[in-house]
This record gives structure tokens, sequence and C-alpha cells, in this order.
């Protein structure tokens, strides 16, 4: 079993939320195959997220989702926000949570959108992933601990 | 031009009632006009599927079948 512990202190107005280390990349076997072949891909970017229960799926910026060479497989799928509904895209990737020992999803289904204002991560990470994990906050300690 | 997977999202509509009858709530893969044959409940399992079938540097679309769109609410 992997455990993680964070801190997060709710009660700090500039703490952007709980966050951890985000890695998205192709479906790892993607990966594996276009090497064998030749293929080059990008090194992939270790972006922050905020780990959010109010997203029914991890959610990445756009431009994340390009730059990552992800496998589009819907262009558009709706969400509806406090702003109103907007299209996001879906893609497929391998996610990974670098430095903290839980263990890579090799094939999950992501959403990508503009981020428009905030700055203190990049990704939202959903209930999708959520429900894999054993999740706690210690309102006391202000610890979060992850167990897979 | 074309959107990516418009063709696909074409045939899905094509598709949608149909499959929302027999097989409602799960994932389809679709390739220009080529569909899987299978069904699947989970959307991983969807796409392995579909690089199974069409490859691993192809785009191809997953759609999970409802009679009408569902909108999630992020918050």
């Amino acid at each position: 079993m992997a455990t993680f512990k964070f801190p997060w202190n709710p009660f700090d107005p500039g703490d952007p939320g709980p966050c951890i280390k985000f890695s998205v990349t192709r479906y790892i076997d993607d990966i594996e195959y276009g090497s064998n072949i030749g293929l080059e891909f990008p090194e992939p970017a270790i972006p922050t997220a905020l780990i959010d229960t109010g997203s029914p799926f991890t959610i990445i910026s756009k431009v994340l989702a390009k730059n990552c060479n992800l496998s589009l497989t819907n262009p558009s799928f709706p969400i509806r926000t406090m702003n109103g509904d907007c299209e996001c895209e879906e893609y497929c990737g391998s996610i990974s949570f670098p430095g903290s020992g839980l263990p890579r999803i090799a094939a999950a289904r992501i959403l990508a959108r503009d981020f428009y204002k905030e700055s203190s991560y990049a990704c939202l990470i959903g209930r999708d992933v959520l429900k894999r994990w054993d999740i706690r906050f210690d309102g006391q300690s202000r610890i979060v601990t992850i167990k897979v | 031009m074309a959107s990516p997977l418009e063709a696909e999202l074409r045939v899905f509509e094509v598709h949608r009632w149909d499959w929302a009858q027999s097989h409602p709530g799960k994932f389809v893969v679709i390739r220009e006009d080529t569909i899987v044959k299978d069904f699947f409940d989970e959307y991983e399992d969807a796409f392995r599927a579909g690089i199974k079938q069409f490859g691993a540097d192809r785009n191809f679309l997953i759609k999970q079948v409802w009679k009408t769109e569902p909108v999630y609410f992020v918050a």
C-alpha cells in the first residue's frame, strides 16, 4: 500500500487548496510502442494539481493537453460550471504523481479546457481519480493523507 | 476544414437512439465509419479496444451512449 501525506491549511487565504504534483503523458503503451519504432515524445511537464471533490472528472488546461500530445477521444464534451456551460475536449492519457509514491493510472479520461484565471494549478484532480484512493483530511493537524 | 472526429460524431448520432435502447450507459468506439463491435462498461476499456483495432497513431471517438447528452456539473 502506498501512503502520501501533505499539509493543507484551509484557513490560510493564500493557500490555493490541497495540491499535489501531477504528470500526464500519452497512454503509456503508446509511448512504449512509439519509442520502439523511433518516435520521440516530449518529457512530461509536472504541474501542480488541485484535488477537487467538486469535479467528476480530471481536467487539465488545453495548452497542457496539446503539449503532451494526448489522444483526442471527443472534441466536444459539455460541462456546467458556476460561470455557465462550456465545451471541453476529452483525451486519454496516463497520469502519475511524481514524488508521492502513488501508483500511476495507465489509461484515464482527461478533460481539457482553458484555465483563464487560476495560476496556482494547471489541473483539477476529480472524483474519477479520487474513487481509486482513500483520502482523508485531519482538520486538527491540517494534514491530507492519501492511501492506495 | 472538418473538425476533428466530426465524421465519427455524425456516425454516432445516426445510431444514438438505437444504442440508447440496447446499450444505455455503455461506451462505444468509432473511427471514420468503422464501429468497434463491442460496447464497454468503462472508458479505459473502450480506449484500449480502440488502440487494438485502429492503432496508437490515430484518433478515434469514444462516446458514452445516452438518449440525450448529459451535462456534468463541475464545482
